[in-house]
């Protein structure tokens, strides 16, 4: 939810509170209220078919609330016919009788020119590795295999920032073009793809998941995604035609270095 | 008369409206399982691919189960499964771990699920053998990679239920064709007894049981296994199996008395 | 009593009319059972399907049944509720509860005439169009196809007995003839749910389908759940058609009189149909436990997976019912000189029942395009999500129940004073056993979240119990805390306007879609088997078709519905033409 336009919500109707409005303009209020506040006021934002369905219940329930009472009704008739007949009225009629149609225009023709939107799939984002790759014909084990140079952080310091140092070079020549120079997916190319590029900065991507994960998917890309993240309409390129191994592992130490993250335990199976 | 055709009319907009509701929500038709085709030289990939649709489709799996998601719904998550089958039950390979839990689904229950999972080579879902040893393939490519085909012999296979289409008119003889061994298949007997060589399953083995109780014991151990129970052997378990499967209701006498003199001419020296 | 001044022959007429029908059906069962009989010499291959013309079998038999059903529904529910008004004429000597119960049983004759034939109609077809699993249905049920015939014929015997009979009996008599009547209609609809619902849950057969014990067969897992779910169904769904016929004849009164009392009448019905509607989701709750319990697989078909948009569609109708109905009421309170005091709770009312509306009708998994399910991170939207599981829909439906319980309380003191001393406490009481209840349930449901599914199932029962609790100790209070009460101003019965009885058909309408929807689900459940996990269906209609293709469906038989149910209101106003009104004597 967003407090602000809540907050700005409140205040408004608290502030027609003290105009004394005719129970009869309450109504459109009220339906002008909640419909700001689904559409506008919560966050992550509602599905558009959600709103949809909401307002109706909610004009569903306004309707039987303006039509409850006799007096408001006949009141809010009365009104109505007033605003139809008497002459002191003709202009702002003449403007409803333009708005209206115009209106229903509008909706019909944003309708129309919406863009084309790509059916949706349940997607897995993150599907199972195999246990085992191919890796330039040599096997590699993806749940015992560990970052070779890891172990340098606490072994050889130095050692260590000269693999980060390589691994944000390759970084720059490689992979900035889609994951961003802040390395949150934010990169020249990144909207033109979907999925979006990953983002590193996001806690979900890579600091819940194992090196090795990572290297599998470096190394064989939107290709090699397993059966159950199809569409495999992912963009990522199969780097192990680029890079080397160690290359590979450079870009990975750098990706944690960057980020502050550390990457996902080891743990036995089960 | 001009009461009646407001009503009607209202009757009609009120219908109207709820057709349009109906027509809101996702319309998706269902169609009933097809069976497939399998041709015998299929390639353990091949077959996973198979068993992939079958999965999807006809097995109804992902109702319940999920594939690489984060958090598993009803039950246990199945990607990596290929590569957890082989450790979850010592002393049984992958293909017998993923075959008994298609089989026999509850014999093992994943720690922090619920037992409910139905046999799947029964009805409603009803795969057949061959159906099952795909489903199979798949599994193990899920992390893995798949070696059955559809040569591999299962342990289970043979008990799928073969009446697909009407059952037959009532009047027919029960039990006639297939002696008294088919018996010990039709009520489940033989999937804890051995009859045709010593060691124990579930239950103990009866391949000598003639030469151990004579016939009116076999007929107690039957109908109240609770009686006398085996050395070693748990107590209660035969009878709640036997009541689950309402063993005691379904059994006629005939059949009974076949399945005791047959039990009694196993002297275990053959 | 001496509203059934028919002509002889007119009533003679009648009795000609229905009987027929009634033995119709006797044929039509007797037909059946031959089938039946012949089918262990047949060796030539049987046809097992056949073809209705232009819509198909599926929706022939579909459109038929469920318009027998509702039929059969508004048969079996009249005489429940016309046996207590009598009941309670009786007890009070109210001459104007009695003439009501009159009216409401006149409506039944041509009514039990429809349900017959339709019922005969619907037996041809199935053994027409769908003789392979009638065949087998007749295996397994042949013995209890000839009570079930006896039992019709009783229906017959006692509705015209309790119907051409009132006023010529004992008043004792009367109603123990109107209790054999609901008897015998209960075990009429025992039997015939024992059919249908051995096709949901089979039990009582081997693994080949072979009969081997009838009464399992007949005592399904289902069979008392959907026993007892539709005889409250039933006679929410008959008071709401006796309500609409109460509106009918009110728009189109021309007297005072005449409108005082079908404005009472459609009260009544209304009364009638809300009270049934309260426990109804607790009815159906047990239902779906029992189909959990008798196949998982059933159950998440059901609620998780083919049909879940269903009772999205569902939430909308109940919640509809439930909105309309505490408008009505609402209305009402414009005919009762004092309920003025309460006019400024009506917000707040309608302000709890919108939410709860709301949250019940929030669907589980979003329909979002891919903007849309990027912006949300996902298919789960981080609210959405939290209302649309089961924790969050009981708690609105228990909190949507005690608001309605409210709006009849209300309803009830409009122009009571209560002259008891202790009348300021005893509202404080009540104030605060519904102030506890609502933040219970509340408290329930919110702590539903953070337990197991296991343990979050059973949450339910003490919600479900609470709220009983609530609504009968509040009543209790209210009754005694009333009694003696000073009258503020009389019921102005007939000063209402034509909008509550347009409510009133709503409701109906909104039932009869209801009916509709659920005897889709019932039968559509079983997807592609005739008999589930014993025989499959293997004609071109075995898929499950779209839900906007079942609305059509039930839309159209909702309107054919209707349209019977005209005639049989215009024919029940020619009956009473020359009577009705006269006795109508304005309430104290």
């Amino acid at each position: 939810m967003k407090p602000l336009v809540v907050l700005i919500l409140a205040l408004v109707l608290l502030g027609l509170r003290f105009l004394r409005l005719s129970r009869v303009l309450w109504v459109p209020v009220w339906w002008l209220a909640s419909y700001v506040f689904l559409v506008y006021g919560i966050e992550p934002p509602l599905p558009r078919s959600i709103i949809l369905m909401f307002m109706g219940i909610i004009t569903l329930s306004l309707l039987a609330y303006f039509s409850v009472d006799s007096q408001t009704l006949s009141a809010a008739w009365g009104a109505i016919v007033r605003f139809v007949t008497d002459r002191r009225y003709t202009i702002p009629l003449a403007m409803v009788v333009v708005a209206l149609p115009a209106a229903v225009g509008w909706v019909a023709y944003r309708n129309a020119s919406k863009a084309p939107n790509p059916p949706l799939f349940g997607r897995t984002i993150h599907p199972p590795p195999p246990i085992e790759i191919t890796f330039k014909g040599k096997k590699i084990n993806l749940t015992e295999a560990d970052n070779p140079f890891r172990a340098l952080e606490k072994s050889d310091p130095d050692k260590f920032r000269q693999h980060v140092a390589r691994g944000r070079v390759i970084y720059f020549q490689n992979c900035v073009f889609c994951h961003g120079d802040n390395l949150n997916g934010e990169g020249l190319f990144a909207h033109g793809f979907d999925p979006l590029p990953a983002n590193f900065a996001d806690p979900t991507t890579i600091a819940m998941l194992q090196e090795s994960y990572l290297f599998w998917r470096i190394a064989k890309g939107g290709p090699g995604l397993p059966e159950e993240s199809a569409p495999w309409a992912s963009a990522m390129p199969a780097w192990e035609k680029f890079l080397s191994e160690e290359d590979i592992w450079d870009v990975i130490l750098f990706l944690y270095d960057y980020t502050g993250y550390r990457p996902r335990a080891k743990e036995s199976l089960e | 008369m001009r009461t009646t055709i407001k009503i009607f009319l209202f009757t009609v907009a009120v219908s109207l409206f709820y057709t349009y509701v109906g027509h809101m929500v996702p319309q998706k038709e269902f169609h009933p399982p097809m069976t497939i085709e399998l041709r015998a030289d299929l390639t353990p990939a091949e077959l996973a691919e198979i068993g992939r649709q079958i999965v999807a489709g006809k097995g109804t799996c992902l109702t319940c189960h999920t594939i690489g998601a984060d958090k598993p719904g009803r039950f246990p998550d199945l990607g990596g499964i290929g590569a957890r089958a082989a450790h979850r039950k010592p002393g049984y390979s992958d293909v017998d771990y993923l075959a008994e839990s298609l089989y026999r689904p509850n014999a093992y229950i994943v720690p922090g699920f619920a037992p409910g999972m139905p046999q799947v080579n029964k009805p409603p879902i009803g795969l057949t053998d061959q159906e099952i040893l795909a489903v199979i393939a798949y599994l193990q490519s899920l992390g893995g990679t798949p070696t059955v085909t559809l040569k591999t012999k299962l342990k289970w296979a043979g008990e799928t239920a073969t009446q697909e289409t009407a059952p037959a008119p009532a009047g027919g003889t029960e039990g006639a064709g297939g002696g008294p061994q088919a018996l010990f298949t039709k009520y489940l007997c033989t999937t804890c007894h051995k009859l045709d060589a010593p060691g124990k399953l579930v239950g103990p083995s009866l391949y000598d049981v003639g030469s151990r109780l004579s016939k009116g014991e076999i007929y107690e151990a039957i109908m109240d296994p609770d009686a006398t129970v085996a050395p070693g052997f748990p107590p209660g378990i035969m009878s709640a199996t036997l009541k689950a499967n309402k063993f005691y209701q379904k059994v006629t006498p005939a059949e009974l008395k076949a399945m005791v003199d047959y039990l009694a001419s196993l002297k275990g020296d053959k | 009593m001496a509203n059934c001044e028919l002509p002889a022959e007119r009533r003679r007429a009648c009795l000609g009319f229905g009987l027929p029908l009634a033995f119709l059906l006797l044929a039509a069962s007797l037909v059946l059972a031959a089938n039946g009989a012949q089918e262990g010499g047949a060796v030539t291959k049987a046809v097992e399907y056949r073809h209705f013309p232009v819509i198909g079998s599926r929706v022939a038999v579909w459109i038929i049944a469920q318009l027998h059903l509702m039929f059969g529904a508004f048969v079996l529910a009249v005489p429940m509720f016309a046996l207590i008004i009598e009941f309670i004429g009786y007890k009070t000597g109210d001459k104007r509860y009695d003439q009501l119960a009159y009216e409401f049983t006149r409506l039944l004759s041509v009514s039990f005439s429809f349900t017959a034939s339709l019922g005969a109609l619907l037996t041809f077809m199935l053994f027409i169009l769908y003789p392979k699993v009638m065949n087998y249905l007749t295996q397994i049920f042949s013995w209890t196809f000839f009570p079930y015939v006896l039992l019709f014929f009783l229906e017959a015997v006692f509705l015209y007995s309790y119907y051409y009979g009132w006023g010529k009996f004992h008043p004792v008599t009367h109603l123990l003839i109107g209790l054999a009547l609901n008897l015998v209609g209960i075990g009429i609809i025992f039997i015939a749910d024992a059919w249908l619902t051995f096709m949901n849950t089979p039990r009582g057969i081997d693994q080949a389908g072979h009969l081997v014990n009838l009464w399992e067969a007949i005592n399904n897992y289902i069979w008392m759940p959907i026993n007892i779910h539709r005889l409250i169904a039933n006679i929410s769904f008959g008071g709401s058609i006796a309500a609409a016929y109460g509106a009918y004849r009110f728009l189109a009164s021309s007297t005072p009189e005449e409108r005082a009392h079908y404005d009472w009448m459609g009260y009544v019905g209304n009364f009638i149909a809300i009270s049934a509607l309260l426990p109804l989701p607790f009815a159906g709750y047990w239902l779906g436990t029992e189909i959990y319990a008798y196949s998982q697989t059933l159950g998440v078909v059901l609620m998780g997976g083919t049909f879940s948009w269903l009772f999205i569609i569902q939430a909308v109708l109940i919640g509809n019912l439930f909105l309309a109905a505490n408008y009505y009421l609402w209305v009402s309170m414009q005919r009762i000189e004092g309920a003025e005091r309460y006019y400024r709770f009506i917000k707040y009312l309608l302000a709890s029942i919108t939410l709860c509306f709301l949250v019940w009708a929030t669907p589980h998994s979003l329909v979002a395009t891919v903007q849309e399910a990027r912006a949300m991170g996902g298919q789960h939207h981080p609210i959405l999500g939290v209302l649309g599981v089961m924790s969050a829909k009981n708690t609105a439906v228990n909190i949507l129940i005690l608001t309605t319980y409210i709006s009849f309380l209300l309803y009830r003191r409009g122009n009571k004073e209560p002259t008891v001393s202790w009348a300021r406490t005893g509202n404080l009481i009540q104030f605060a056993i519904f102030a506890f209840a609502v933040v219970f349930v509340i408290f329930l449901g919110v702590y539903g979240y953070f337990v197991e599914a296991k343990v979050r199932i059973r949450l339910s029962v003490p919600q479900v119990l609470t709220v009983l609790l609530t609504m009968i100790v509040v009543t209790l209070i209210d009754v005694f805390m009333f009694k003696n009460a000073r009258i503020k101003g009389p019921i102005r019965w007939g000063e209402m306007p034509a909008r509550s009885q347009y409510a009133l058909f709503f409701i109906a309408i909104t039932f009869a879609w209801t009916m509709g929807l659920m005897g889709y689900v019932r039968s559509g459940m079983r997807q592609h088997w005739h008999v589930y996990n014993v025989m499959k269906d293997t004609s071109p209609d075995a898929y499950t078709p779209t839900l906007g293709f079942a609305a059509n469906v039930i839309t159209i038989t909702v309107l054919i519905f209707f349209s019977f149910i005209a005639v049989i209101f215009w024919l029940t106003g020619l009956t009473s033409k020359k009577s009705s009104g006269a006795k109508w004597e304005a309430s104290a």
